[in-house]
Order: structure tokens, then C-alpha cells, then sequence
């Protein structure tokens, strides 16, 4: 009895994490606060942001992605240079070890590039982050609206602080 | 015999120095580069773009606070941010307020953005902020008169080439005069004040 108690758990254990198996970079990276930017109707990109952390002694970096709502699915960043906000494709996004990694607006991003449908806050799109290792995970990621995610620092003039 | 060397040696490092310091300059074709790119100071003043109901000049809108942004559609993050936090600031004015102000969304990709698009992409913001653009030469003549900037890039992106583009945005009051430049990433709260200061002057 005791013996099928765990083999089922172990089962569990396995379809819960899919792919990520103990040690994998996409067992010992967590994805928290995961977003993507609610877009006007035929808009054909729009950027996913979550924060990435790394638990383990060893350094970690995603380096593909792939979404249900879009063709292509690229990471990127932006610097500031010249004056000018530039936009970069990046080979992949690093997770230092015991450390986090911040994708937010004006920085680091999942690029999604062609949208097959309008991203409409409330909806959810799933989001596979493959990592260097070739393990990956699968997140659920809502669809929000700045505006309505800010919508509270603005109650009061003056109250508006917002870090980049 | 041997002095003339030494002496031949020393002129030589003398006027490789003097080149050096004078007239050697790794950096100048960047310079150049940037010159070409942003205006020293931005001045501002008055110019004509089209949007989807015809022509628009800031002449026009003589006696309304005008937000001015540069940008293109199909950015997937600062200019929905800049816009967000626009329109966050603008949900706060009352009727009476909207009715004096007009924000102005400038699209630097006109290959791309049509006046339709442009329409929709602004109203869909707020439906004070309207989608306008031009040809390449008057897009440039307002970019050059207000200090912002913008380049086409090639990339290897499946998004085809991306437009980098300055991000801040240009308060000008009801006499058509720039007034204040918001960088990005300014809170929706100062965005407001900003533009109730200029709401708030004759």
C-alpha cells in the first residue's frame, strides 16, 4: 500500500513539473509576477515581463521562448543611448546564482512578434521559457493593462513613484 | 653624428606628440554621428502633420495644452508605456480640462503606421490623444524643432527593422510654446502636474 502511495506521488511529482526534472535549470528557476501587455485590437507584438529567481548555486539563463498567441516569440532588451530608447534582440537572459533577474518595462523582455489574436487584459496566454540546459517551463501568464495595474498610485498627486 | 640621431628622434616624438594631442580622435566619427541625431537644444514651434480628419497644425490648437510624443505602433513597450502613463494622467482632468488639452501620438514609421491605425492606437489610449504623421522630411522638421530623435535599424529580429526612438514627452502651452520635457518613465501623478501647471496658465 505504502509502495503505491509513492509511486503515485512520484507520478504526480513528474506531471506537475513536466519537463523540469530535479537539478534542471527550470527546476531551480521560479517565475513569479508574470505579465503581458495588454495591446490595442491589430496591434501585432506586444512584451511579456515577470521576474526570474535563481535558487541554486549555479548561474542559469533562458534562452528561447515560445507562446500560444504568437509566431514568433524573441527575448530582448532596451538601453538608452544617443537619447534614444533602442530596442535589442538578446541571445538569452541570465539568472545569476542565488539571484534574480527582473524583466519589467524598459528593460529586459519576451518579445511576442505577431500576434494571433488581441491581447485583452483578463485574458491568459502559456509561455514555455526554454533554458540553457534544454529544460523548460511552462507558465500561465495573464494579460494586463498598465493603466489599470497603476491605476491606485494615482488616487493622490504626488504618490506616483515608479522605479526603472 | 650621434647627436643628430637623438635629436632627429626627439623631433619625431615631439611632433607625433603634438598630433596626438591635437589633432588624434578615436571618438569623432561617433560625435558626428550624434550630432546628426539630436538637436542641440529643443526649441519647438509650430508645424503641420496630417491625421485621419486631414490636417493638423499646432496653430490649430492655439489655446489648448498639446502633449507632444514621437513614436511608432508596432513598439511593443515604451510607447505603450509613455502613453499609458499619459493616459492615466489625463483620467484625471475633469471634462472641462480635457477640452483644453489635445495630445499628439507622431509616428516616425509612416511606412508602416496608416492614419486609420494611427487613429485607433491613440483613441485607444485615451480619446484625447490623436495618431498623426507625415512624410519623412516634415516628420524630421518637427523632430529636429522639438530635440528628439529617431533611427531606423535593421535587425535580426522576425519583427523586420525596429525604429529606436527618444522617448520624452513635450508639454506645449496655449500659445504654442514648449514648455516642459517629460522624460520616460515619468509618473502618471507628474505627468499630471505638469500639464495641470500649464492647464492652470492663461
Amino acid at each position: 500500500m505504502k509502495k503505491v502511495f509513492f509511486s503515485l506521488l512520484t507520478a504526480s511529482i513528474v506531471l506537475v513539473n513536466g519537463f523540469a526534472l530535479a537539478g534542471s535549470a527550470a527546476d531551480e528557476v521560479t517565475v513569479s509576477d508574470a505579465y503581458a501587455r495588454a495591446v490595442p485590437p491589430g496591434q501585432p507584438n506586444s512584451a511579456s515581463f515577470m521576474l526570474l529567481s535563481n535558487g541554486s548555486a549555479a548561474g542559469h539563463a533562458v534562452v528561447a521562448a515560445q507562446s500560444s498567441v504568437s509566431r514568433v516569440t524573441e527575448l530582448h532588451t532596451h538601453t538608452m543611448s544617443e537619447g534614444m530608447m533602442k530596442m535589442r534582440q538578446v541571445e538569452k537572459i541570465e539568472i545569476p546564482a542565488n539571484g534574480t533577474t527582473k524583466l519589467e518595462p524598459g528593460g529586459l523582455h519576451v518579445m511576442l512578434i505577431g500576434l494571433t489574436q488581441d491581447l485583452k487584459p483578463g485574458d491568459e496566454l502559456s509561455l514555455t521559457l526554454t533554458f540553457e540546459d534544454g529544460s523548460s517551463s511552462r507558465i500561465l501568464v495573464p494579460v494586463r493593462m498598465l493603466q489599470m495595474m497603476m491605476k491606485q498610485d494615482i488616487g493622490g498627486a504626488g504618490h506616483g513613484k515608479m522605479n526603472h | 653624428m650621434r647627436n643628430a640621431g637623438i635629436a632627429a628622434i626627439t623631433l619625431l616624438l615631439a611632433g607625433l606628440l603634438i598630433w596626438v594631442t591635437f589633432y588624434w580622435n578615436p571618438a569623432s566619427r561617433e560625435r558626428v554621428h550624434q550630432a546628426l541625431n539630436i538637436a542641440s537644444a529643443p526649441k519647438g514651434g509650430d508645424f503641420e502633420l496630417t491625421s485621419y480628419k486631414g490636417p493638423i497644425s499646432l496653430k490649430q490648437l492655439r489655446g489648448k495644452v498639446v502633449a507632444l510624443y514621437f513614436g511608432y505602433t508596432q513598439c511593443p513597450d515604451i510607447c505603450p508605456t509613455s502613453l499609458g502613463y499619459l493616459s492615466l494622467a489625463l483620467s484625471q482632468l475633469s471634462p472641462g480640462e480635457l477640452a483644453e488639452f489635445q495630445g499628439l501620438f507622431v509616428s516616425v514609421d509612416p511606412k508602416r503606421d496608416s492614419l486609420q491605425r494611427l487613429k485607433d492606437y491613440g483613441e485607444y489610449f485615451h480619446p484625447a490623444i490623436l495618431g498623426i504623421t507625415g512624410s519623412v522630411d516634415e516628420i524630421d522638421d518637427v523632430v529636429k524643432k522639438y530635440g528628439a530623435a529617431y533611427q531606423v535599424t535593421q535587425s535580426n529580429s522576425q519583427m523586420g527593422y525596429i525604429v529606436d526612438h527618444s522617448a520624452d514627452t513635450y508639454l506645449i502651452d496655449r500659445q504654442g510654446k514648449l514648455r516642459t520635457v517629460l522624460p520616460h518613465g515619468t509618473a502618471p501623478a507628474d505627468v499630471l502636474a505638469e500639464i495641470r501647471k500649464l492647464l492652470n496658465k492663461e
